[in-house]
């Protein structure tokens, strides 16, 4: 285990752009840091200058695929830069690093905003550091809600995740075994054809609302890990009997409907979310809980995970979508943390991965 | 135990236990995680008080008092959802705990079970967790010999057949095909016989599953391991080959096919150990 590193943290404000574009999400957000202002005391609150993200919405019925989500950062990426540029109302002096997601995403969507970041890194003349997706989430999701050391539910479209901070690592205590959450409910609105904007576990939620039977669905924790797969192929199949003709019923006697599986897989996953969370939390002894990435926009989830905080005497911090969903401010928040400690990206060291695990990223900014 | 009591009486808002049990009998908690609730008692579930001081003394009745494990209701999630789960759970953990017991494996005997409300009776082990027992032994090993090469001796008479026991325990619960799924130092329980010898009990089968998969067992004994690091880093090294020893010797004594199984898992063990619990993926 690396001994604690001391870093001197810089006297001055630093600014950096972020460039996020893991999956349909192109994201440019542009953030400022000021110094503390003595020794002992916090450092203020980072300051937003613009934070702007373009979606790329598919028909109902269809996820988005590698080849044409990266056509579509391709065409968007010039345009996003500019108008967060504008936005924000600072000159591109000003700027001290350019940073950009390295993974973990989809290759080709990756591969093309680490593209755009090389350029604009060349043509401005300013330093590249690549930034992990995941800690890219949790150190946005800490600076917006103030959590200091929380158990971290990282929910979205590609990952699943339990972590808590230990020794200058963010350390996965529980995962998903196959699909992530944000994954199960994606494929379940394309089974059911919800739209997809503006996003279709939204869709889900609002059905999810109007349901009322809570269909029995398999529910598969096994220690510290969750599996979707099972799950999604079972109401895969209830909803295709029901659209073929053969209706179920409830134990009232009353027709299951689509509200109704909706309500039910919620339920479901989010019941074996929180249960995994509560377990790291009686693990590490922490009464803090931070939900960050997509899902944690969803209400139902930040409701069911507030009642397990409050019988524990804790509480939960969850963002709303602007910090939730996939964005390039936290790619900007999370480099200039790392930028600050003196880490540079060189431009051969600038290659995207697919694969890029939480644990992998040493923490230099942070020392508790 | 002594934290885990503290930090049960600190928290506020208990989950109830049902009122026909806290009024009727002395419950004491000793632990909270995240599942369930540890109480002790005194008195048995269902024999009269008035029985207890000449009838159960000389009965296999176990005098060291009782454990009540309590899986409250979580307010979380559906009501429906949780009862289901409540239900299974318990009685998914005492037929693990009746297999093994039906085994010979030394486990807490149990008592009785309520599913529906999710609790759980059984024997108290009265006798330190092997964690407190292995400090309790390097502090005293220290205190007694200052140079490394005697206390080395001290421990391989002390420790060693502690740990080579308790891994012949955990072997007999591998050949059953049951998978612990929590092992760890707290989890293994010292009980001093009659003759004043130590005998390891497994207890907590709250995550335990049925497997014929070496990898499953091999992740039981890594986790142990891990255990063994984090809580004795001086020694781990050596704990863990007793212990592994003992496990050995434990399937040796089986036929050709347990000596395969054992092979496999080791094989398994070595990979685990090299990756990590968690494969490298992404979801």
């Amino acid at each position: 285990m690396p001994s604690r590193i001391q870093v001197p943290e810089p006297e001055r404000e630093t600014i950096a752009i972020g460039l996020e574009g893991s999956a349909n999400k192109l994201g440019v957000g542009i953030i400022r840091h000021f110094p503390r202002p003595n020794k002992n005391s916090h450092r203020p609150p980072a300051q937003i200058l613009s934070n702007i993200r373009h979606t790329y919405i598919t028909p109902p019925g269809e996820g988005f695929l590698p080849r044409d989500t990266a056509k579509h950062h391709r065409s968007y990426v010039v345009k996003l830069v500019q108008q967060a540029l504008k936005q924000s109302g600072i000159p591109i002096d000003d700027i001290d690093c350019v940073c950009f997601t390295q993974g973990p995403g989809m290759g080709a969507p990756l591969q093309s905003v680490a593209i755009a970041a090389r350029t604009i890194s060349l043509m401005w003349d300013k330093p590249l550091v690549g930034v992990n997706h995941c800690v890219g989430h949790i150190e946005m999701g800490r600076e917006i809600t103030g959590a200091t050391n929380p158990v971290v539910l990282y929910v979205s479209g590609g990952n699943t995740q339990v972590i808590a901070y230990s020794h200058q690592r963010y350390r996965i205590f529980g995962e998903t075994l196959d699909i992530a959450v944000g994954n199960c409910l994606d494929r379940f609105a394309r089974t059911l054809h919800i739209p997809n904007d503006p996003s279709p576990g939204y869709n889900i939620e609002q059905l999810a609302r109007k349901g009322k039977h809570y269909v029995e669905l398999p529910y598969t924790v096994k220690g510290m890990d969750v599996s979707m797969s099972g799950i999604l192929a079972f109401i895969d199949g209830l909803a295709n009997d029901i659209f073929g003709g053969k209706a179920k019923y409830a134990d009232d006697g009353s027709e299951i409907t689509r509200e109704d599986l909706c309500f039910s897989l919620q339920e479901t996953i989010f019941a074996m979310l929180v249960e995994i969370t509560e377990r790291a939390m009686a693990h590490v002894g922490s009464q803090q809980v931070l939900i960050v990435g997509g899902v944690g926009c969803n209400e139902r989830l930040q409701e069911m995970m507030g009642i397990m905080a409050r019988d524990r005497g804790g509480a939960v911090y969850a963002t709303d979508e602007r910090f939730c969903i996939d964005n390039g401010i936290m790619i900007a928040h999370a480099g200039l943390l790392a930028y600050e400690t003196g880490y540079r990206t060189s431009l051969e060291d600038s290659v995207c991965t697919q694969r890029f695990r939480t644990d992998e990223v040493f923490l230099a900014w942070r020392n508790d | 135990m002594n934290d885990d009591r503290k930090k049960a009486e600190d928290s506020e808002a208990l989950p109830a236990l049902p009122k026909y049990l806290s009024e009727a009998l002395d419950l004491k908690l000793i632990s909270q995680g995240a599942e369930a609730l540890v109480y002790f008692s005194k008195a048995h579930p269902y024999l009269p008080a008035t029985l207890s001081s000449d009838v159960i003394h000389n009965s296999p009745i176990s005098p060291a008092g009782y454990i009540l494990k309590f899986r409250p209701p979580k307010p979380y999630r559906h009501a429906l959802l949780d009862a289901q789960l409540t239900k299974h759970r318990t009685l998914s953990e005492v037929r693990s705990l009746y297999k093994m017991m039906l085994a010979g494996v030394h486990v807490p005997m149990f008592v009785a079970v309520d599913p529906r409300q999710g609790l759980i009776w059984m024997e108290n082990i009265d006798g330190p967790s092997l964690k407190k027992w292995i400090w309790g032994q390097e502090e005293e090993i220290e205190k007694k010999v200052s140079d490394e090469d005697s206390r080395l001796t001290m421990r391989e008479q002390t420790v060693k057949p502690t740990l080579v026991a308790v891994g012949h325990e955990i072997s007999k619960l591998h050949f059953m095909d049951m998978v612990h799924g929590d092992l760890t130092t707290s989890n293994l329980v010292l009980r001093r016989k009659d003759d004043g010898s130590l005998e390891p009990v497994i207890i907590d089968f709250g995550l335990s599953q049925q497997s014929t998969l070496p990898e499953d067992k091999a992740v039981d004994l890594y986790v142990l391991e891990r255990a063994f690091i984090s809580t004795h880093p001086m020694h781990a090294e050596e704990y863990i080959t007793w212990l592994l020893e003992g496990y050995l010797a434990g399937f040796g004594q089986g036929k050709k096919t347990a000596k395969f199984k054992a092979r496999e898992i080791m094989k398994k063990l070595e990979a685990v150990r090299l990756r990590g619990r968690k494969r490298s993926m992404v979801g």
